[in-house]
């Protein structure tokens, strides 16, 4: 006897093993289907979920790009610099390049020649403090 | 037996006739092999081998089915599970400036419905709705709760209007998401930009001009990104602001385009208004006078009338013109405004602004000439933009010699500042006429153009543009002559019609250019200003010609974008203009 033709004629409590067979394998795929399904449904509405919670943020995201955007106004920076910075455009004689900040930088080092002193009739008063840096 | 071999190897190509018999002869075969065991007393083996085959189809069947469902199970993508959200119905995509900054948005708002059919005490809802919700009016309220079936009684609330209201806990209330365009920066290039209606159709600006790709971006979620520099317009917008206060000009108008590329870096139209709220902004101030209204613009045509003479050789630059006496043209003297000259040669007729040069030019070379280049720099139609509103022109009836040489200095035509501020970017660029965009040119790409005038030209325009800012003591365009960063210009006032006549208004122009050194194909701009109906002040010497108000206006323009641009100043002895700040008006002609 063949193992092919024994599948066939071996019964067990009445049922062909081939039968058997079968059941167990009909089982088996019905039962790997149906989990299947059910954790893919459930990793999708998982992902469904996450792009819930994507979308959400975003539309927050947008809306605070949004609020970023007006309150980054250049008229509204420009009028808010002014009033609480005392800022201005700056005059196109103080520009300079990055070249020339060495130039600057000496020149400032520089010590000022010292400034002829003047013979007065009357004693000077003394300056006050806070006048001093006006020398220069 | 045939000589000849008629089958040898060939064989029949497979087709459904081949596969067909095949098939039956198989099914003959396993059915010939039932009745081979019947008649060989065998019925037994024939049950057993007809069960043996229906079993195998069906196994074959439930395999191939399981694989298939387990296939889709594991395998299927995820949006074939319908969870992804549909974009809303008219998204549009979010305007961007050229460095990524935010212009426009879509924002997610709620429109309110309310079912009366859920409602047992519409007192409750006219107590409790009405003050959270004070933009409802109460007739339509009313109106809703008597509709008999759900009704929508109004769009736009904000998140925390929804919530505001959702705490209510009122029932028959129900809430739909819905997209509202918002505008952030309110009323900055609001003409440029435009707004769209509660439909999400664009109305106006690029809202309008791009509509259909607005809604193609949204879809693939992507921003459309636009040629305007915010901190240009920005700066632009403000001195603007300025000099309509400044001059109380009726209207006040400009534009910065990069003539290269033909990108609008920036637009802006005085009066404004908040494009969150149009319909609470007069009609007027609605129009982009940039694109929308025509004017005689006046002096600046001069430069394409010269141009023109340049350009086919009627002249060269150093032609003399008779200039001593008026010229009276269609029953009408054409006069100087510098008065006292007697001879100038072609350079100086830009630089003192000469009419009569201008239309003595103009009847040298005659009318096809003047309309061939008039019209290949664009001014005898709309200004070939994206824009919606770029307005035709107002031309004459008849092109003769009358009407050419009051044109020569643009009297007689009315031409939109953007169909000027194209035609001048040929002038200047080279050469080659471009529609202006508002889209952001990539890099690298250069929009086709049209040749229109020579390279050489065009340089020599360029030049005098540069002597009527710095170089010509008397030339009009000194107070824009931005330290160091070699601008050029030219000026034009010209007399409003009004009631049938020139009246005492007038529409003054500026249109500068810098820098005017370096190579001619190099990244240059073009700076537009244009007032209408400016007034004289102290500090014009009670003038109202370009000189003292929209040159000026261009200079403290192109002083603040330059850094943006990346336009470096070159500060030598002679960059101090002659006739800047302080000149007096016997120093400047116009």
């Amino acid at each position: 006897m063949t193992p092919f033709t024994f599948l066939f004629q071996k019964r067990i409590r009445g049922f062909r093993l081939a039968e058997l067979a079968a059941f167990f394998c009909l089982t088996a795929l019905v039962l790997g289907v149906y989990f299947s399904k059910a954790h893919a449904g459930g990793e999708t509405a998982r992902i469904g979920d996450v792009d819930d919670q994507i979308t959400e943020e975003q539309h927050r995201v947008r809306l605070l790009n949004a609020e970023l955007a007006h309150l980054e106004e250049p008229a509204r920076i420009e009028r808010l610099s002014q009033q609480y910075l005392g800022l201005a455009p700056i005059d196109a004689k103080r520009e300079t390049n990055s070249t020339s900040l060495m130039e600057i930088a000496r020149a400032a080092d520089t010590p000022a020649p010292p400034a002829k002193v003047v013979k007065a009739a009357t004693p000077p008063k003394p300056a006050p403090a806070a006048s001093e840096g006006a020398v220069r | 037996m045939s000589p000849v071999d008629f089958h040898g190897d060939y064989r029949e190509p497979y087709g459904p006739l081949q596969v067909w018999r095949w098939l039956t002869g198989r099914m003959w075969s396993v059915e010939r092999a039932f009745e081979r065991a019947k008649t060989s007393g065998r019925a037994v083996d024939d049950t057993r081998l007809r069960i043996f085959f229906v079993l195998a189809i069906f196994a074959l069947a439930f395999v191939t089915l399981g694989l298939r469902a387990t296939r889709a199970a594991l395998f299927a993508p995820i949006e074939a599970a319908g969870r992804e959200a549909a974009p809303l119905a008219g998204a549009r995509a979010d305007l961007v400036d050229r460095d990524g900054r935010l212009l426009a948005v879509d924002l997610t708002h709620y429109g309110l419905y309310l079912d009366p059919r859920e409602i047992w005490d519409t007192n409750e809802i006219r107590r409790k709705l009405l003050p959270v919700f004070p933009k409802l009016a109460p007739e339509r309220l009313e109106r809703a709760l008597h509709a008999g079936r759900r009704e929508y009684l109004g769009g736009g609330l904000t998140p925390q209007e929804m919530q505001a209201i959702h705490d209510l806990g009122l029932p028959g209330i129900s809430f739909e998401e819905e997209a509202k365009r918002v505008y952030p920066l309110g009323a900055t290039a609001e003409h440029l930009i435009g707004f769209t209606d509660a439909g999400g159709r664009g109305l106006s600006g690029a809202e309008k001009a791009l509509d259909a790709q607005i809604h193609e971006a949204a879809a693939a979620g992507e921003p459309v990104q636009l040629a305007m520099d915010l901190r240009v317009q920005a700066a632009l917008q403000d001195e603007l602001l300025k000099a309509s206060d400044k001059f109380g000009t009726l209207n006040a108008m400009g534009m910065v385009v990069n003539i290269r590329t033909g990108e609008i870096l920036a637009m802006s139209s005085l009066p404004d208004y908040d494009p969150n709220a149009p319909g609470k902004s007069p009609i007027p101030n609605l129009t982009n006078h940039e694109a929308a209204s025509v004017y005689e613009l006046g002096s600046v045509f001069k430069a394409f009338t010269i141009a023109m003479g340049l350009d086919t050789g009627v002249v060269n630059i150093d032609s003399t013109f008779d200039v001593h006496a008026p010229l009276m043209s269609g029953g009408r003297l054409i006069h100087d405004f510098d008065k006292g000259d007697s001879t100038l040669a072609l350079w100086q007729v830009f630089t003192h602004s000469s009419n009569i040069g201008a239309a003595k030019l103009a009847l040298m070379a005659g009318p096809d000439r003047m309309t061939t280049y008039f019209r290949r720099f664009g001014l005898l139609k709309a200004a070939p933009s994206e824009m919606y509103e770029s307005a035709r022109p107002i031309l004459p009836r008849k092109f003769d010699d009358d009407t050419l040489a009051h044109m020569a200095f643009g009297q007689g035509i009315s031409v939109s500042p953007l169909a000027l501020a194209t035609g001048y970017s040929a002038l200047m660029n080279g050469g080659v006429y471009r529609p202006l965009t508002v889209l952001k040119v990539a890099p690298g790409h250069e929009a086709k153009g049209v040749q229109v005038i020579s390279e050489q030209t065009s340089y020599t325009m360029l030049q005098l543009m540069r002597m009527n800012a710095h170089t010509d003591p008397r030339g009009s365009g000194h107070k824009a002559d931005a330290l160091g960063l070699r601008v050029g210009g030219k000026t034009g006032s010209a007399q409003k019609p009004e009631n049938g006549h020139y009246g005492k208004n007038n529409v003054s122009s500026f249109v500068a250019v810098f820098p005017t050194d370096g190579p001619i194909n190099a990244d240059r701009y073009l700076v537009v200003v244009t007032l209408d109906s400016p007034h004289a002040t102290k500090d014009s010497f009670g003038l109202i010609t370009a000189g003292w108000n929209a040159a000026p206006t261009a200079g403290a323009v192109i002083d603040r974008i330059a850094p943006f641009l990346g336009v470096q100043r070159v500060i030598t002895a002679d960059s101090p203009t002659p006739n800047g700040p302080g000149a007096k008006p016997s120093d400047i002609a116009e």
